[in-house]
């Protein structure tokens, strides 16, 4: 079985993390974004996997990939737009890698969506309704920043309507990021800049041809930091019900969910959690306060530094006494003085000057 | 000798502060402020002090002028106004207690001052030129003849830069001024200066060493600072010498202090108060029965009487707590100032 994975886009919004590191390769729970989906997929029977990038960094993308390829023996190619092609575009590009004679239908992902992936239950709800297109939606509080999925009377699960940012009520339900087509879906598509949701699936939906599956679980897009973080959260509640034994236990100085890589060291005296994630190689020094953060790959924490509601990026340190709290990222390698205070922004490493 | 000390004004700079203490007593360098002048004025030899107040508060005044009367050997009364009587008004309304028979010139001191305090020079200097008025001044706005110190004129706030030394507060006057006061709200600096400087019977020292008006909560640590630079010099056994103390810092002998702290510099720490371990201050005021709690850091701020700083928590930027305010854990306050919220 194949999927398509939709990396496009350049991140702006998790500036600063993604100057130094492409979005997809950006740790979320400790691994690439992007891993997530991978592995979510290679568990679901893929077996052939492509990535729609467009012209950023592809040999750092291309190292990962290799690494990945071998692990989990799951084939990965790209297919690289020159041009802006939308959110349906990169399929008609990709099409050749995407059929072939099984007649299989294939998985469209968005990069920056997290989830339980219940992917093998969406391909028993496809092959259920046997049309042409199948779409997971989620329940949100407030549907009005994005496209509610407004279903049919009844309990068809078809899907009858798309509503672009809704003024009134209309449902509650939005399109997850997630689907699974019939090769059939890319005889609609011309390679031009295409919109899936405004273009293609609203004629699909006239031909009573699209079914939408509510997704059990957390769904969270993680492309700004204030939803990394609260998706970071959900994702940590989700690991404590399906997997425990990979969080930390609680105690004196443990509260809550939290993840850290076996490789870090704490010192005496912290408090962590909850909702903490710390990377591979962190320090991190006695009397520190941790909460709702993510500490990237070898960073140093000092002593009776406080941390909450924020990222620190890879190879960054924090001082002594130093606060960064309220949604602050810094980037790769950031100093944060002794005592200093980083109240919300992003936050780049200055560049040394070079004088000649 | 006599003194007059313009105790007058709300302290509304200073609150949260001044909310619950009369600002003559709120505590610079872990001693009221006032006491500052007093034992100055004490030490050049006043005999009787007045402290020229308004309607505020003063019994709580009262309770502490009988305390120091008998441990400084002073004597103390109070000239309360009912109407406001500006700066010079309060002067002509103290007239029966600054005057006697000795002639003798009489000190005026502004309460929110901070000084040397050099005011055995400053008798001197009165004696030397032997005219009517003398005036202490550092920078600012006092015009004087190059050679001879006697003011010129004295332009309040000018419009425009005449000169680089201003009013410092502290003035040495003959019982003649005092004629030229009506009982009604007047300006010392406006109209009676003036008047005096145009008969050329005005006099300037320039004011040696630090000074600084501590009524407001930015000014009142910029002047901590300079205070304690000035011990330093003067008398420097009173800051303490430890091992996790930069600069200079006071600490009042009844303070705890935890472990693996760093404390400086420009710290002062009042009496019971409580430093957890892993605290980090530096150019601040810790007043009485203050707790601050383990891993928290407070900078260029002063925390009021009997607050609490919670574990992790940052208190900086000049922000002032008031007395019995509670910073949680982990909170982070950035300038303003800060009252308890009452309980309903």
């Amino acid at each position: 079985m194949k999927a398509l994975i939709l990396v496009g886009g350049f991140g702006t919004r998790l500036r600063p993390l993604t100057f130094s590191m492409p979005k997809p390769l950006v740790d979320f729970g400790n691994k690439p974004m992007i891993l997530h989906q991978i592995e979510a997929l290679k568990d679901a029977g893929v077996t052939e996997l492509v990535l729609a990038i467009n012209h950023q960094q592809p040999e750092v993308m291309l190292n990962f990939m290799k690494e990945y390829e071998k692990k989990l023996d799951i084939k990965i190619t790209f297919s690289q737009e020159t041009e802006p092609l939308g959110t349906a575009g990169p399929l008609a590009l990709a099409r050749d890698k995407l059929v072939d004679d099984s007649g299989e239908p294939f998985f469209v992902l968005n990069s920056d969506v997290i989830c339980e992936y219940p992917l093998l239950e969406m391909i028993e709800f496809h092959k259920n309704h046997g049309a042409e297109a199948s779409i997971m939606v989620t329940k949100v509080d407030d549907p009005s920043k994005y496209g509610v999925v407004v279903m049919e009377e009844g309990a068809t699960e078809r899907v009858e309507s798309f509503v672009e940012k809704p003024l009134h009520f209309v449902g509650n339900k939005i399109n997850a990021g997630i689907y699974l087509l019939n090769p059939s879906v890319l005889d609609r598509i011309e390679l031009r800049r295409t919109s899936i949701e405004k273009e293609i699936f609203p004629e699909i939906v006239l031909e009573k041809k699209l079914y939408a599956m509510v997704l059990p679980g957390f769904w969270m897009d993680i492309g700004q930091p204030k939803d990394y973080i609260a998706g970071q959260r959900m994702y940590l509640d989700f690991l404590r019900r399906k997997a425990p034994e990979e969080l930390v236990a609680t105690g004196d100085h443990v509260i809550g969910n939290v993840l850290v890589d076996e490789t870090a060291v704490i010192g005496d005296g912290c408090l962590i959690g909850p909702d903490v994630v710390i990377g591979p190689g962190c320090v991190i020094d006695s009397g520190v306060r941790l909460l709702g953060c993510t500490v990237m790959r070898g960073v140093c924490i000092k002593e009776h530094a406080c941390v909450s509601n924020s990222i620190v990026g890879w190879d960054s340190t924090v001082g002594k006494w130093a606060r960064v709290v309220n949604m602050t990222v810094l980037g790769k390698d950031v100093h944060v003085g002794d005592a200093e205070v980083y109240n919300s922004g992003a936050v780049i490493e200055e560049p040394q000057m070079v004088v000649m």
